[in-house]
């Protein structure tokens, strides 16, 4: 069996165990819908509205990807700042360490109140700010973290400290940006998807699910989560490719 | 140059070499100098939010500068003692403290749930390569799965669940979402970390013939500690996150989540209480995160530095 | 002590050079006391000692990349600073230190780069320096699909990219095993007969140190010094040379003298002459 096909089979042999035992579950003790609904239900609701899927979809991944472009660039131009002023990073580090455990979606409603609510820009706020966290701590990381041996090379051919930075530590920090961006990237997905709850255009994937559960449509809502997964994997899958073709040396056994 | 009448002694005496000092005290100074960074930080904020203001008041920004939408610094802080209910005895201040302590509580739960529930995981997957190669992909899509989108969901479901006496509520439901969010993090840095020993550690247990579970309890637990750590602190920053949005979603009553969401209705007339509750939520994951640091200080107080997280 | 060469202009003069580090507070440590050594233009000398006699610190003194607390050090007739900025030595350290974002070929074109070289010469003399290593055939390969000891041959292939007078080498070989190690001490030696470059080489290894060297200076700790000068002569090397008399003769020197036996002050025969 080729290499490939031996990773594959477990988790696509447990993904349909489990999709089979769901289906039998609820057929069998007669489920209603609004606890359970079976997955054929879920399926024919999605294939049956597909056009509909596509536009939420869309809508939701345009804000999470305007919010992941705008919190990656900032995040990534503090980080250049960070490792060139160290008061920069001495001010920001604990900062972000300590927000992470912040629902920075709860600045949501505030930001509704100071931007207009009826636009994409207080969603794409949230996500920006949500994205920039890991970004900033990660890629300041990758630059300022240069193996002492590298640094001391560098300094025996005389290269001057943009040299360094250019030839020495944005590549280095290449590994760490994919690492902030693998999880950045579908945490954008779920902030644009979530600061939909608070009011403001209905058109995305978050506002349905909350209106299709509201309206006991539970096979449509379960419908648009299955949405949401696809969007968020389409995310990271496209962060993956980003990273095999950017930086295919990551992930080795680190040379000497 | 030494005594040519000692053959290869030198003449020092040898001295046992000095104890390693527990890094406690030079770690809570470390601690402290990032905080008076960290207040610098919010020193600064506070002048560029007031800055915003005058120069809102004195040109047209985007967004709404007015002191509905943005309220002064003091009038937020006057919010804190202003009554919470029209005539009621309790203070904003108060309300928001008793809902950010029974989040915190909720939160904590959802965490250890999480952490154990991710250990477990963890531990089955190091030991039985098969189920780490069929269970980690999912463990890995679970996390694309917008729980926290699925609150409503998830409460109307929970709540059809009795078990004798007990009734599942929606602060159940709650507590379940921040512990599926606070069990991937740590569940992958578990496993990383149990597997971290190296294969001459592995070799050296061996040869003591013991048994897997010796092996775990007295090479791979010690060894993930540095691996542990960090996906702690993530796991509670997930938690707390995973609570208070939930709260949010389901609008379930005692959580900041929900005191968010009402404060908010009343942004135009009382624009200060939302900024208040808000704080609270801040003040949650800070706390958070300050648990998950004073438990890494106590778990690595001897290591050396190189093998803190 | 001071460890004098005959002849002509020196490649390396260092004269009572100390390094102290955190001098005057409660862990000072006296890294380098009042050492003196001159290395002769296209002289290979070895500096060895136990851990903590200052051989890797002087030979960062030497490199610039530390500064001496006192004493003057010059590199073909320049200061430290002047020589580095001017790139009149190469270095090669213990770990390869190649990039691996980067192929072999332009690991070794690094230094051309900072120098300014265009593409298609730094090219060309990178494909040179891989033909002196033995290693043009892993020009695109990347630096973790080679070997240790590739690696290091990569590493100074990158060491000679300008073409400098001098190599400072800290313990290259310290990680690669023992067959390996000879291996690349030939390679060494080979390199340098082609290019008749100075070499300051510390080490850790007595054997190493006699077959490569013209002389080796032996240091000694806490604090660090040079404590004697072995002068070694062993003529051409070939495959005998590890088993010859004069080969145990030298490393028998080397190693009273790392015990601290001498045959009292003035100069020593030198070792194969009679």
């Amino acid at each position: 069996m080729s290499s490939r096909l031996r990773a594959i089979w477990p988790p696509i042999l447990i993904a349909v165990i489990f999709l089979g035992i769901w289906q039998v579950f609820v057929v069998a003790k007669d489920i209603k819908p609004y606890l359970l609904p079976a997955p054929s239900l879920i399926f024919s609701n999605f294939f049956g509205s597909l056009n509909l899927m596509l536009a939420t979809s869309i809508y939701t991944a345009t804000t999470a990807l305007l919010g992941l472009l705008f919190g990656t660039v900032i995040g990534l131009l503090l980080a250049l700042l960070a490792q060139r002023f160290i008061v920069v990073n001495h001010l920001f580090t604990p900062l972000a360490a300590g927000l992470a455990a912040v629902p920075i979606v709860a600045l949501t409603p505030i930001l509704n109140n100071m931007f207009d609510i009826s636009s994409r820009t207080p969603r794409v706020l949230v996500t920006m700010i949500i994205v920039f966290f890991p970004i900033f701590v990660n890629v300041t990381r990758g630059l300022v973290q240069v193996q002492p041996v590298q640094l001391e090379l560098m300094r025996s051919m005389n290269a001057q400290p943009r040299t360094v930075l250019r030839l020495l530590r944005i590549p280095n920090a290449i590994p760490f940006f994919f690492t902030a961006m693998k999880i950045a990237a579908p945490l954008a997905v779920i902030a644009a998807l979530v600061s939909e709850y608070f009011g403001g255009p209905q058109l995305g994937l978050g506002s349905r699910i909350a209106s299709s559960a509201a309206n006991t449509a539970y096979g449509r809502a379960w419908a648009y989560v299955v949405s949401s997964i696809i969007v968020g994997l389409l995310f990271y899958l496209a962060v993956l490719a980003a990273e095999r073709w950017a930086a295919p040396w990551t992930g080795r056994a680190r040379s000497a | 140059m030494s005594d040519s009448s000692h053959v290869g002694v030198t003449t020092q005496a040898p001295t046992a070499p000095k104890r390693p000092a527990s890094t406690v005290g030079r770690r809570a100074r470390r601690g402290l100098v990032s905080f008076l960074w960290a207040l610098g930080g919010v020193a600064l904020t506070i002048l560029m939010w007031e800055l915003v203001k005058w120069l809102g008041s004195v040109m047209t920004l985007p967004f709404d500068t007015s002191d509905s939408a943005m309220p002064h610094v003091w009038t937020m802080l006057a919010g804190f003692t202003q009554p919470e209910v029209r005539g009621s005895d309790t203070t904003v201040f108060q309300a928001v403290v008793s809902a950010t302590l029974y989040s915190l509580l909720v939160a904590m739960g959802g965490f250890i749930i999480g952490v154990s529930v991710g250990l477990l995981l963890a531990i089955v997957m190091q030991r039985f390569a098969f189920m780490e190669r069929g269970l980690l992909p999912f463990v890995i899509a679970s996390q694309t799965v917008p729980l926290i989108a699925l609150a409503p969901l998830i409460t109307g479901l929970g709540n059809k669940i009795s078990i004798g006496s007990f009734q599942w509520g929606t602060t159940q439901s709650v507590m379940f979402i921040a512990a599926y969010l606070a069990f991937f993090p740590l569940s992958v840095g578990a496993l990383r970390g149990l597997k971290a020993p190296t294969s001459t550690a592995l070799e050296l247990m061996r040869s003591y013939a013991a048994t897997p579970r010796q092996t775990l309890w007295k090479l791979r637990f010690p060894a993930s500690i540095p691996y542990l750590i960090p996906a702690m602190k993530v796991s509670a920053a997930a938690a707390v996150v995973g609570t208070v949005v939930a709260e949010i979603s389901t609008g379930v009553r005692g959580g900041i989540g929900r005191l968010i969401v009402e404060y908010a209705r009343e942004a135009t007339s009382q624009p200060a209480k939302v900024y208040v509750a808000v704080f609270g939520a801040i003040v949650l994951g800070l706390l958070a995160a300050g648990l998950v640091t004073l438990l890494d200080v106590y778990l690595t107080r001897n290591l050396p530095k190189e093998r803190q997280a | 002590m001071t460890a004098s060469a005959p002849t002509t202009h020196a490649a390396v003069h260092a004269a009572g050079v100390w390094k102290i580090f955190n001098e005057g507070l409660a862990n000072e440590v006296t890294a380098l006391q009042d050492v003196s050594v001159e290395v002769a233009d296209g002289e290979f000398i070895s500096l060895i000692g136990p851990s903590g006699c200052g051989k890797s610190t002087l030979l960062r003194c030497i490199a610039d990349l530390t500064h001496a607390t006192r004493g003057d050090i010059k590199v073909a007739g320049l200061s430290a600073a002047d020589a580095r900025e001017q790139q009149k030595y190469g270095m090669a350290f213990q770990q390869a230190a190649l990039f691996d974002w980067r192929t072999v070929r332009r690991n070794v074109e690094l230094p051309l780069e900072l120098q300014g070289w265009d593409k298609a010469k730094r090219g060309e003399r990178a494909m040179e320096l891989l033909e002196m290593v033995q290693l043009a055939d892993f020009a695109d390969h990347r630096p973790w699909e080679l070997s240790g000891g590739m690696q290091q041959r990569v590493a100074i292939a990158r060491s000679l990219a300008v073409d400098p007078p001098l190599l400072l080498m800290d313990e290259p070989f310290g990680a690669l095993d023992e067959m390996t190690r000879e291996r690349m001490q030939n390679e060494l030696l080979r390199i340098r007969k082609e290019t008749g470059k100075s070499i300051i080489f510390v080490t850790h290894s007595i054997p190493e140190a006699v077959y490569l060297s013209d002389r080796v200076v032996v240091m000694s700790p806490r604090p660090g010094r040079i404590t004697d000068v072995v002068p070694i002569n062993l003529g051409e090397r070939n495959e005998d040379t590890r088993e010859a008399e004069v080969f145990f003769a030298g490393v028998t020197a080397v190693r009273e003298a790392l015990r601290g036996h001498t045959s009292g002050g003035g100069v020593r025969a030198r070792v194969g002459e009679v």
